[in-house]
């Protein structure tokens, strides 16, 4: 079987984009049921519970660049270079790197708002500051894992 | 499909940039989640709990190091060993080494770091540098599977 470079290229970025989407999914479902039990309770802290359950939602918009800079820029750039074959395979490899970074760290952030919300009632709303700079520790992850990937195609010559 | 060395080798570079985001996403997670208790209880230790929850952050650096590491240096020497398809396959064999190493001890230093971030109200704080000593333990290893990658790619003669 003969798999074309710039589609194992296409495959990486649609994979990125795949991890990304489930991350933002899952993360905002476990701080929106968390969510839905605080609102049940305390319905004045809709306005706080929508700022921590919609913190995983970058994750969509990441993983989004990740594929549209493959389409546009490295897939032509891909025959350009010595041997295509193993490059798309590289792409491949780095759009797997990148979906894992985007899944793993959107679940786990959602954890963490999800803890935040429900520690709103008790601390009357204060505890959103504290809880936003927790959950963006993890966000961190997600943005380096986006620029290390495009540090690594500029390495390979690729954009 | 004819995967080439190189390919394999940057695979191994990837898997062990994915272990490492995974694992500091997950550890910090896991520390965030006590963050965010015990600072709805008392806000006064948001400094400690910002330095225990982000100790698991250094493997994305690892990890990143690696792949670096990969894609200069062991990239242009895999085509001058006598046999590339085999040392390609060794370098993605050591990135996996490294990333099994990056991901568990990621996640199990968030558990040490959420251990000491719950104990931080009942000891006023004062358990920060032994929990920091604790947390170290972890990290040793992590640090050990970097060394290690190098210095198995320094003995297949590809650094």
């Amino acid at each position: 079987m003969l798999v074309d470079p710039a589609a194992l290229a296409t495959l990486g970025g649609t994979i990125s984009l795949a991890g990304g989407l489930v991350g933002s999914s899952w993360g905002m479902a476990v701080a929106g049921s968390a969510g839905v039990a605080m609102l049940a309770q305390n319905p004045r802290q809709r306005k706080n519970v929508i700022i921590l359950a919609s913190l995983p939602m970058s994750r969509v918009f990441y993983s989004f660049i990740i594929l549209i800079l493959i389409v546009n820029t490295v897939s032509p750039s891909l025959n350009a270079i010595a041997e295509p074959e193993g490059a798309g395979f590289a792409v491949l490899a780095m759009g797997i790197m990148a979906s894992v970074a985007f899944a793993v760290s959107g679940i786990y952030q959602g954890s963490v708002c999800a803890a935040g919300i429900a520690f709103l009632a008790k601390t009357n709303g204060k505890i959103l500051t504290n809880s936003i700079t927790l959950a963006v520790f993890v966000e961190l992850v997600a943005v380096l894992g986006l620029v290390f990937t495009i540090i690594a195609l500029n390495i390979l010559g690729l954009m | 499909m004819n995967i080439s060395a190189a390919s394999l080798a940057i695979l191994g570079g990837a898997l062990a940039l994915a272990g490492g985001l995974g694992g500091a996403a997950i550890g910090m997670a896991m520390a965030g989640y006590s963050g965010v208790a015990t600072l709805a209880i008392d806000p006064k230790h948001l400094k400690s709990v910002i330095i225990l929850a982000a100790l698991p952050m250094s493997r994305v650096f690892y990890g990143f190091i690696i792949l670096i590491f990969v894609l200069t240096t062991v990239l242009p020497k895999i085509y001058l060993m006598p046999e590339p398809g085999g040392s390609g396959f060794a370098v993605a064999a050591c990135g996996l080494i490294s990333a099994a190493a990056f991901s568990f001890s990621g996640i199990y230093q968030g558990h040490v770091c959420s251990a000491g971030i719950s104990a931080l109200i009942k000891t006023k704080g004062r358990i920060l540098t032994n929990s920091i000593m604790l947390a170290v333990f972890v990290e040793l290893l992590a640090v050990l599977g970097l060394v290690f990658t190098i210095l198995s790619l320094s003995l297949l003669d590809l650094m």
